[in-house]
C-alpha cells in the first residue's frame, strides 16, 4: 500500500487525537528506519501516516538532579550535542555508534526505542541505566521500564497503537561500566549487536550490577544479576566463572558466533569486577 | 500533494507523490543531478543535502516531509565561500577523489566545521564517512578539514583583533 494521508501533528494533544481517530496509524519520527531496507525506486508506506517530528512537547530534553529527559522526537545527534556532561556516558557510546553522522541527524532516540524489527542500539544501555518511557494513548499516560520492552521470546514488545513520548533516565552513580559494539558498525545486521554492562559498589560489596546484550533478540536477566549482588570485590576467577556459566543458558538463542562474542564480552566485563 | 519548500535559497514548489523520496524529486523536478540516488538506504552518502542546516542523506528523507523547510543541494552549496575554501583545502592536502564522493565529502566536511570549529582526526574521520568511500586518503583529508579549520581560526582571531 502507498501513503496517502499524511498528518503532520502540531502538538502533543493532536498527535493523540489523530491516533484516536485513526487506530493503526504509523508513527514516522526520523523514517530512517522505517525506509531503511526499502531499496526500491519509490517508498512503500502504509496508507496513513503520523509524522511527529515538529511536536514541541517530544522535541525537548532537560536535566534535573535526579534524571535526564528526552522527548522521543529528539534526534541522536541532538542528544549528542547535550555533551558529555549532560549525558550518561554508556548512553552516549551506544547511540554514537548509530548510523552516520547524517542518519543520526534523522532517526530519532523514540525511533530507535520503538524499532519492532529487532533491538536497536540504545536499548542495551537504557536497560542498564534503569531507563523509562512514557507511553500515551487515550487513556492517559504510563511510564515503563526499558525491560519492558523485552518479550517473552525475546524480540522487542513495543506497545501498539500508543505513542512513546518520553525516555527518563536516573542520573545514578556507576563505578563501571561497559559498552561494545559487534558485528557492522554503521548498518544494523543479523550480526549487530550491543552489550552493555554497569556496576554499583558499595564498601567493597557488589551493591547493583546490570547486564544488556541485543541485537535481532535481547539477553537480560534481572534474576541472574540479583544472584551476583552482594558478593565482596574483588570476584575471584572462580566466582566469575561459576557467573559466566550461569549466563551460558541466557544466550542459547543466539546465534553460534553472537553467542561467543557474548561470552567473551561478559567475560571481560566479569574481569573489570575481578581486579 | 504539493509540496512548498526552500530549495538553494528560493522558494519552490513541486508535485511529489506519497512514494517519492526526496534524492529523486530534486533530480527529476529541479534537474539538481548532483544529488545521486545511488543506494536508496541511506549509505553510500551520494545523496546528502542540508535540510534545515543538518546534513542528511536525501534518499531515505520522503518528498513529503520536506514541507516547509529548507534544502541546501551540492549546486546550492557550491556558490558558497564555504565550500571554495574547502575545495581549495582539499586540494592543497593533495585530497584525491574518484568523483562522486568528493561533494558529500565536502558537506560532511563543512557540517562538521559548522559545529565543531576544532575538530580532532577522528572527528573528522568519522563525519567523513557519512560518505564512506575507498578511493580517498584518509590521512589527507584530516589534513584538508584541519588546515580549513585553522584558516578560519585564524580569520576570526584577526577580525577580533581590528
Ligand atoms: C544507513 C542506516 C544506518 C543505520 N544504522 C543504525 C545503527 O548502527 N544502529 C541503530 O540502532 N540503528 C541504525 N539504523 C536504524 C535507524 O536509523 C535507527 O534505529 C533510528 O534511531 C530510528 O529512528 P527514527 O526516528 O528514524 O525511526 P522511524 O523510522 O521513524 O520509526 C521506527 C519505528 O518506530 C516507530 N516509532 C517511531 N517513533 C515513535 C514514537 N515516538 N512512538 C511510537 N512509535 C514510534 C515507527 O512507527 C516505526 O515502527 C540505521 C538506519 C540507516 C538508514
Amino acid at each position: 500500500m502507498l501513503a496517502s494521508d499524511v498528518h503532520f501533528a502540531k502538538d502533543l494533544a493532536d498527535a493523540l487525537d489523530i491516533q484516536r481517530r485513526r487506530p493503526g496509524i504509523l508513527v514516522f519520527a526520523g523514517g530512517t528506519d522505517i525506509l531503511r531496507e526499502q531499496g526500491g525506486r519509490g517508498i512503500s508506506l502504509p496508507a496513513e501516516l503520523l509524522c511527529i517530528q515538529s511536536i514541541p512537547e517530544l522535541r525537548r530534553a532537560g536535566l534535573t538532579e535526579r534524571f535526564l529527559e528526552i522527548g522521543a522526537a529528539v534526534t541522536v545527534a541532538e542528544l549528542l550535542e547535550l555533551g558529555d556532561s549532560a549525558l550518561p556516558p554508556l548512553l552516549a557510546e551506544a547511540v554514537r555508534g548509530i548510523g552516520t553522522p547524517a542518519v543520526r541527524n534523522l532517526a530519532t532516540l523514540g525511533g530507535n526505542i520503538s524499532c519492532r524489527s529487532r533491538f536497536m542500539d540504545s536499548w542495551p544501555a537504557l536497560a542498564c541505566l534503569d531507563g523509562l518511557v512514557e507511553l500515551r494513548d487515550q487513556g492517559g499516560a504510563t511510564w515503563m521500564n526499558v525491560n519492558r520492552l523485552l518479550g517473552e521470546d525475546g524480540k522487542p514488545s513495543v506497545p501498539v497503537g500508543g505513542l512513546l513520548t518520553r525516555v527518563r533516565i536516573p542520573l545514578d552513580r556507576w563505578d563501571v561500566h561497559a559498552l561494545r559494539k559487534v558485528g557492522p558498525r554503521s548498518y544494523p545486521t543479523p550480526e549487530t549487536a550491543v552489550f552493555a554492562f554497569a556496576a554499583r559498589a558499595e564498601k567493597g560489596i557488589l551493591a547493583e550490577v546490570r547486564i544488556a546484550f541485543a541485537g535481532e533478540i535481547g539477553l537480560r536477566s534481572q534474576a541472574l544479576e540479583s544472584s551476583i549482588i552482594g558478593r565482596s570485590l574483588p570476584l575471584s576467577s572462580r566466582e566469575a566463572t561459576s557467573i559466566a556459566e550461569g549466563y551460558k543458558s541466557l544466550a542459547e538463542p543466539l546465534p553460534e558466533g553472537l553467542a561467543l562474542q557474548f561470552g567473551s564480552l561478559l567475560d571481560g566485563a566479569l574481569g573489570l569486577l575481578s581486579s | 500533494m504539493t509540496v512548498s519548500f526552500i530549495l538553494n535559497g528560493e522558494d519552490v514548489s513541486a508535485k511529489a507523490r506519497s512514494v517519492d523520496r526526496l534524492s529523486d524529486l530534486l533530480r527529476e523536478a529541479f534537474g539538481l543531478l548532483g544529488v545521486r540516488s545511488d543506494c536508496r538506504c541511506g549509505r553510500c552518502g551520494r545523496c546528502l543535502v542540508f535540510l534545515d542546516g543538518r546534513l542528511v542523506p536525501s534518499c531515505i528523507v520522503p518528498a513529503f516531509s520536506v514541507r516547509g523547510k529548507e534544502v541546501v543541494t551540492i549546486e546550492g552549496f557550491a556558490q558558497t565561500e564555504d565550500y571554495r575554501e574547502m575545495v581549495e583545502g582539499f586540494a592543497a592536502a593533495g585530497v584525491e577523489t574518484c568523483g562522486f564522493c568528493e561533494a558529500p565529502k565536502i558537506m560532511a566536511a563543512a557540517a562538521l566545521l559548522e559545529r565543531t570549529p576544532r575538530p580532532l582526526p577522528r572527528e573528522i574521520l568519522e563525519h567523513t564517512s557519512s560518505a564512506p568511500c575507498r578511493c580517498t586518503d584518509p590521512e589527507a583529508i584530516v589534513k584538508a578539514v584541519q588546515a580549513v579549520a585553522e584558516l578560519r581560526a585564524r580569520r576570526l582571531y584577526r577580525r577580533a583583533g581590528q
